[in-house]
């Protein structure tokens, strides 16, 4: 199928095998993209992944992805990374990154759990920018790491936050769960991204959070543009679905 | 031409997967320009006599020019040798499965040798299934490793005429066995591509083994069968010999024996 406007993917990180400068991995990421027909990519993380990053650590990833976005501002756009264990440093980093630009999103990974007050403050402050927070959300099958977020912790912190726009990463990567434990809590959308390519995800996202929650996100480098985009290009939905999916949610989302 | 190396049938015990059945896998993986497909049973998997789907496999494909039987075999198990026999000989299959995490068995026992002696006297081929789903994705009481890959490769120069499949294999799975070859696979080893991930994966990891070790494959109906197809044709930037390779000539070859 072909979409009006190109593919918005809304989760991808610089990972250090992409290349060792912005100019590098930007080159390569843009190169692949442009194969794919992906038109924007949504930048978080750093080169090397810290689960627990250090304040100096945060900024130099941000600073990676702000000038990734600054040499393609048409083709990039970004998270700011935040560790909510660093409060202070965090709404800081907020202030800085995203009320002066460039980014449009916050990213949470596996520092905290979601469920922490320490979230409370940051959720705010996102809803006062009209901006969404992107959430890694996972489930073991062995029982979670620590700090890392299910999916019902973030219905959790969604519920208190009602204001704000939560992304739901993976849908929880085991998604027949995920799906479902998202599907009551309106104001949060799901990612599709990470995970190997099994046929139903993404006809299991829509069935129960419906077509204008679900959002196509790559997780690159580390997995493939192909077998992300294959959830959506295979799945037995509608065209008008699979476009909402690849590129007008994320626009929506993301105020692109 | 594109053959498929890795299809399946039948139902995964901890999912229901769609197009499960041989008209509804032929007309799926036609969508995607998949003309011929070697499929395995799903069922196998988890059966104590995993023989039991051979026969069912084998009637299902009957009236499938399109599809391939390859049967599942356990060299663990009774009198597994009969079981290779009726693969070959009664069903007329040109390979053998086998997963050894799940039949409780490593490469490096006698038995992997053992089975790879009778495929050679049978003129089969041996296929290893890594894994049948993320390790992630598993159901928290039936938590199988995958299987690891040492002993593959001594067995394989061991057993140099008996073609030798690893599907479900990761990059760094392929990548390990390169390495621990001195960058010369054995010519009768080769690694489908249904698990290679991150971007240009595939043509990473057909650089680093040799894309003459490389075969298509889907891992469909489990995964969508356009994971494979747009990894190969459109986020790689291969040559049309490298393409002629993969999707169909590597498999003709390890048909072929030669």
């Amino acid at each position: 199928m072909s979409i009006s406007g190109g593919i918005i993917d809304c989760h991808i990180h610089p990972n250090a095998d992409l290349g060792s400068t912005p100019e590098e991995t930007a080159e390569t990421l843009l190169r692949y993209a442009d194969r794919m027909g992906i038109e924007m990519m949504g930048l978080s993380l750093g080169p090397i992944f810290h689960p627990q990053p250090t304040e100096e650590q945060i900024e130099a990833d941000n600073t990676f992805n702000a000038n990734i976005i600054a040499l393609h501002p048409d083709r990039f756009f970004g998270y700011a990374n935040i560790n909510p264990n660093r409060l202070y440093h965090a709404l800081s980093e907020i202030s800085e990154r995203i009320e002066n630009g460039p980014f449009i999103g916050i990213k949470l990974w596996i520092a905290m759990c979601c469920t922490h007050p320490n979230l409370d403050p940051i959720c705010e402050r996102a809803a006062e920018l009209g901006v969404p927070i992107l959430q890694h959300t996972f489930l073991r099958p062995e029982g979670n790491l620590a700090g890392e977020s299910s999916p019902a912790d973030l219905v959790e912190l969604a519920a208190r936050h009602p204001d704000t726009t939560f992304i739901g990463a993976h849908t929880g990567f085991n998604w027949e769960q995920g799906a479902r434990e998202f599907a009551d809590q309106a104001n949060i959308v799901a990612d599709t991204c990470g995970g190997d390519p099994d046929m139903g995800f993404v006809e299991t996202a829509v069935r129960w959070m419906g077509a204008d929650r679900v959002l196509y996100g790559s997780d690159a480098g580390g997995r493939s543009f192909a077998t992300q985009l294959a959830k959506v290009h295979g799945a037995d939905i509608s065209d008008a679905d699979k476009e909402k999916i690849l590129r007008t949610n994320a626009k929506r989302v993301l105020n692109l | 031409m594109i053959i498929d190396c890795n299809a399946n049938l039948g139902q995964w015990p901890f999912r229901r997967t769609a197009y499960s059945t041989p008209d509804q896998l032929v007309e799926r993986l036609a969508r995607v320009q998949i003309d011929h497909a070697w499929v395995t049973s799903l069922d196998a998997v988890m059966l104590k006599d995993v023989t039991a789907a051979n026969e069912p496999l084998a009637e299902a494909v009957a009236d499938h020019t399109q599809l391939t039987a390859i049967g599942t075999v356990n060299p663990k198990w009774p009198a597994w040798g009969s079981d290779v026999e009726a693969c070959a000989e009664q069903f007329g299959m040109p390979g053998v499965r086998v997963n050894p995490n799940y039949q409780s068995w490593t490469l490096e026992e006698p038995v992997f040798a053992d089975l790879l002696a009778a495929a050679r006297d049978l003129g089969l081929f041996v296929e290893i299934a890594v894994r049948m789903t993320d390790e992630r994705h598993h159901h928290p009481l039936v938590m199988v490793p995958p299987v690891a890959l040492s002993g593959l490769l001594a067995n394989a120069l061991e057993y140099s005429d008996v073609p030798i499949v690893v599907a479900n294999a990761k990059n760094a799975e392929a990548g390990s066995v390169a390495r621990d070859s001195g960058g010369d696979l054995p010519d009768n080893l080769f690694f489908e591509l249904s698990h290679f991930e991150s971007v240009g994966g595939v043509q990473s990891v057909a650089e680093n083994i040799g894309v003459e070790h490389v075969l298509f494959g889907t891992h469909a109906p489990y995964f969508y069968p356009e994971a494979a197809t747009l990894k190969v044709f459109d986020e790689c930037d291969f040559s049309e010999a490298d393409l002629e390779a993969i999707t169909h000539a590597n498999a003709e070859r390890l048909l072929a024996g030669d």
